[in-house]
Parts: C-alpha cells; structure tokens; sequence
C-alpha cells in the first residue's frame, strides 16, 4: 500500500465523498430536465380539468387526477388513525415481551414487501373475497395495508421523540397514563406524525401496482360517484398511455408524467415546510 | 408503633426493593413523621433514590422492578391502592427540573385540570390556583408579569421551582425531593431549600440528597443508606456530631463516598 500523508487522504476522501453525493442526485436532475422539456407544452388548463378524448390521444386527465386523489385520501383516511393507534400502543403501553418483539420485527419486515404483492392480496381479499370489485375502497384498502407499517414506524419514531421526562413529570403528578399521551406525548409528536403522513401520501400517490388489480380503470371518462366505483388513476394511466396505445402524442405522456410528479414533490413539499414550522413552534 | 409521640405520616415495613432480581434495597424499616423534612443521605448506588421512588410508586412501571414489604401512608398499604390517587397526595420532584412544554400557567394548571380538582373550569378558580401554588414556591413575584411565556426559558432554578409549584397546585401531603439542587448553583439551591423549611408546616417532606451539608441544613432527621441498607437514622444535629455507626461518621466527614 502506499501511504499517503494526512492532508493528501483527507483531500481524496472529501473528493470522492463528493462524487459520490453528485452521483446521486445526477440521475434526479435528468429526469426531471428531461420530463419538463418534453411536457411542458401540453400542460394546460384543459389538460388538467377535461376528459380524456380520441382514445386517451388528446383532451385532459381529469379522471385520472380526481381518481388518484380520492383513492390516497380514503387510503389515507383509513391507514392514519389505525397506525397512529398501534404506535401509540406499542410505544406507550406495549410491555417488551417477545410477543411485542415479534410484532415490532414482523411489521418492520412488512414495510419491505414488494407492492405487487400487496396488489394480489388486495385482488384476494377485498376485490373477490369481500365484494367490493374493483373500486376506490378496494384500492384505498390495499393502499392502506401496505402504507400501515410505514406510518406505525414513523409515528412509533416521533412518540420516541418526546422526552421521557416529560412522561415521567406528568405520571408523578398523579395524572393517568391515558391522559398524559393525550395532553402530553400527542400534542408534542404531532409534527413527526403528520410529517410521516404526508410523506406516506406522496408515496402512495404514486403506486401502480396495489390499484392495477383493485381500482385502477384502462379507460373511464366520468367522475365517480361513491367509494364503490372504478377509476382512472393517475400512474396506471401513465403506464397505459406509454405502453398500450399506439401513436399516442409524446408531449401527453411527458405531461402527464409532469403532473404526477408535481403532485408527489408538491406533498413532499408541504411535509418540509409543515417540519420546519413544527420545529420553530417546539418548546424544548 | 403507637408508642410514637408524633404522627407517623408514613410507615415503612420491611421493605425490599429488586431490579432484575438484583437487590437494590434490604429490609429497610422506617417511619416518616408528619411535618418533618426527613433527609436521606448515602453515596451513590445506596438505595436512596430507588427507596424514594417506591414510596409514591414510580418504579412500577418499570418491568424489571419487584419489592418486598410494605408502605403504609396514613395506616392505608399503598400498594393497595389507586396508583393516581396515591400520587396525588405524594408528590415528586425529580433531579433536573422538567417543566413541561408550555407556559409557566399551564404547568401549574396542568394537574389539577387533569385530575377535576377545579369544579367549575372558571378562570378566577384557575387563576387563584397557580397564584397561590407560585407563591408558596417563592416564585410568584419573578414570573408574575410572564405567566404566558414559555417555562423552557426560565432559569434552572426557577423551573425547578416552578415544578414545586406543579407539585403544591394539587395539594399533597407528602413531598418526596430527588436531589432537588444536583444541578443548580448556590443562589438557587438557597431558595429551594427556603422553600422547602417554608413548605413542612403544611407538607410532609422526604429529601434525598448527594450534598451532606444540605441534609444538615435542612433536615429534622436524617437517614444514612449504604449499599441497599438503612445504616442509621436519627435527628440530624445529632446524627451529625454524634453518629453511632462508624459508617456514618466515614461518609459525613467525607471520608469516602
């Protein structure tokens, strides 16, 4: 081996640290560079607000954006009060036995199941199984499941976050458990929480493979009307349009990509700003 | 036990404390006598504030932890009853001040909100609470034009009193003190322990404390722990020029410990 001096090491590891770092973000920049350069063009107000028409080639992806937002809210709406429920058990009550143990591992080993996974249990389950059909509850259900480990683990890391003192001042003064979570561990690990959530809505925003078989329509130009309908949804979409249909304009498919990324970066956005608003309010 | 001329406020029986069955704690038998400031002294590692958190029960919530014996408070076992209800009427402060986070009127207001002892939730009620609580913790006249400002940014001395403020807004009967000035300056821990004189007319006050000098200022009796065991206890002026056991007298002149 040759042994380079102190200085000289330090300047190639922060060097090759760097690279490393420019390395990542590369393929970042160029996706997005190259998805704005080729959609921008059909982005407009009717591409956003009309129907598909001519067989998906021109008119808007309405359907498609009404759809992914009603599948993620529900999904939403199902998976955060359920998680943030389990965590606070698991974090505040949960004895460490090897029964809370293995529980802790298995839902750890669930956030790494591939999704398409989750797609056919969904298929299984709620589409056959329980009637449902193919419909936005369907999807929302699978959705939920699979984003159930992530936020249970997420909220779990916020409750964490609150100091343990504070418990402990709070149970000395005879206040019960229940209402120091309540008044105390809650109100402090909120932020963490619903930063997790929102990060979880980008994420799902985005899935293909739980709603292809349990919510997912190839085409359908119409808004739904309950929970029980079928719709467009915005990734599923892409996939069609991109694969499936033939002379399909590319401006449409870069667009299309354009906006589904946008609604993805806008939540992660929102979870940055709530975070930094969060930590300016904390009082510790 | 009846033969005691003064009140038994706390009576404990044969006490023995374990954590993952190792032994912090052995047989320790003692009575805490109304209206006095009993100090507990000892090193590190004695038993001290293992013992102090028995007595209101904070230690059951750790798994690892079991006892033997048993703590009568007023004639009533307290490991018969209400855990709450026991903490309300045994107070304790910790070692660091740990104000919650929210204003200096939140945390006074905090437990007694919680546990229904204001009746009709009116502001005045309220108000009178956390004036009185802040006054007997001699803090009232430092924080009474910033009651609405966050308790994180008060001094370690005044949060530290202010958690006595906490403690007095739901009127206990007993205090147990967890090394109260482990770390505050002098000026502070001045007022901590005036505060603490001030406070045994009407409480009961356990202190445990690292400082020998402070259990000499401020105890009425003190108690010596060493490795788990109650070496000796006794009235402090005289447990301090006259100690019985040759321990005891090793540990107050400093020479180990």
């Amino acid at each position: 081996m040759i042994k380079l001096n102190p200085k000289l090491s330090q300047k190639f590891a922060v060097a090759f640290l760097f690279c490393a770092t420019i390395v990542a973000i590369i393929p970042v920049v160029i996706i997005i560079f190259i998805i704005i350069k080729n959609g921008y063009s059909a982005i407009s107000l009717e591409f956003l607000t009309a129907m598909p028409t001519n067989g998906m080639r021109s008119g808007g992806i309405f359907p498609a954006i009404v759809g992914t937002l009603s599948i993620v809210f529900c999904a939403i709406l199902i998976t955060l009060p359920i998680g943030v429920c389990a965590a606070i058990y698991l974090n505040e009550y949960a004895k460490d036995t090897l029964l809370t143990r293995l529980i802790k591992l298995a839902i750890v080993n669930l956030a790494g199941i591939p999704s398409v996974v989750y797609g056919l249990f969904g298929l299984g389950i709620f589409v056959m199984f329980l009637g449902f059909g193919v419909s936005i509850i369907a999807g929302a259900l699978t959705l939920s499941i699979m984003e159930l480990p992530v936020i249970i683990t997420t909220a779990r890391g916020a409750l964490n976050s609150v100091p343990p003192a504070f418990r402990e001042a709070s149970l000395a003064l005879g206040v019960s458990r229940w209402q120091t979570i309540r008044h105390i561990v809650l109100p402090n690990a909120l932020p963490g929480i619903l930063t997790g959530a929102i990060l979880s809505i980008a994420r799902i925003s985005g899935e293909t493979a739980p709603i292809l078989f349990t919510a997912a329509a190839f085409y359908l130009p119409h808004i739904p009307r309950s929970p029980f309908d079928q719709v467009m949804a915005l990734p599923y979409h892409l996939y069609i349009i991109s694969t499936q249909i033939p002379n399909m304009p590319k401006n449409i498919i870069f667009a299309t990509a354009l906006v589904l990324l946008m609604m993805v970066l806008s939540m992660s956005l929102i979870a940055i700003i709530a975070r930094i608003y969060f930590r300016k309010r904390r009082k510790w | 036990m009846k033969t005691n001329l003064y009140q038994n406020k706390m009576l404990i029986d044969d006490l023995s404390c374990f954590f993952s069955n190792k032994c912090v704690l052995e047989n320790v038998s003692l009575s805490i006598i109304k209206n006095e400031i009993l100090t507990i002294i000892g090193p590190s590692n004695s038993g001290k504030t293992s013992f102090l958190r028995t007595l209101n029960r904070m230690n059951d919530f750790n798994s690892d932890f079991s006892r033997k014996g048993n703590v009568f408070l007023d004639e009533e076992n307290i490991f018969h009853m209400n855990m709450e209800k026991l903490r309300m009427r045994v107070g304790m402060l910790f070692a660091m001040p740990i104000p919650l986070p929210m204003t200096v009127y939140e945390n006074v207001i905090y437990a007694p909100k919680r546990l229904g002892v204001i009746k009709h939730g009116k502001k005045s009620e309220m108000d009178a609470i956390v004036e009185q609580a802040l006054r007997d913790a001699s803090l009232w006249d430092e924080v009474k034009d910033r009651l609405d400002s966050s308790a994180m940014k008060m001094s370690g001395g005044q949060q530290q009193r202010l958690c006595i403020a906490r403690i007095l807004a739901i009127n206990p009967e007993v205090i147990l003190f967890d090394e109260p000035c482990s770390g505050l300056d002098p000026i502070s821990t001045a007022k901590v322990e005036e505060t603490m004189i001030a406070l045994k007319k009407r409480y009961t006050i356990v202190l445990v404390t690292n400082n020998v000098k402070q259990a000499s200022r401020v105890g009425d009796r003190t108690a010596f722990f060493l490795m788990g065991r109650l070496i000796e206890i006794g009235g402090t002026a005289k447990l301090f020029v006259s100690p019985k056991e040759q321990k005891t007298n090793d540990y107050i002149t400093g020479r180990f410990g």
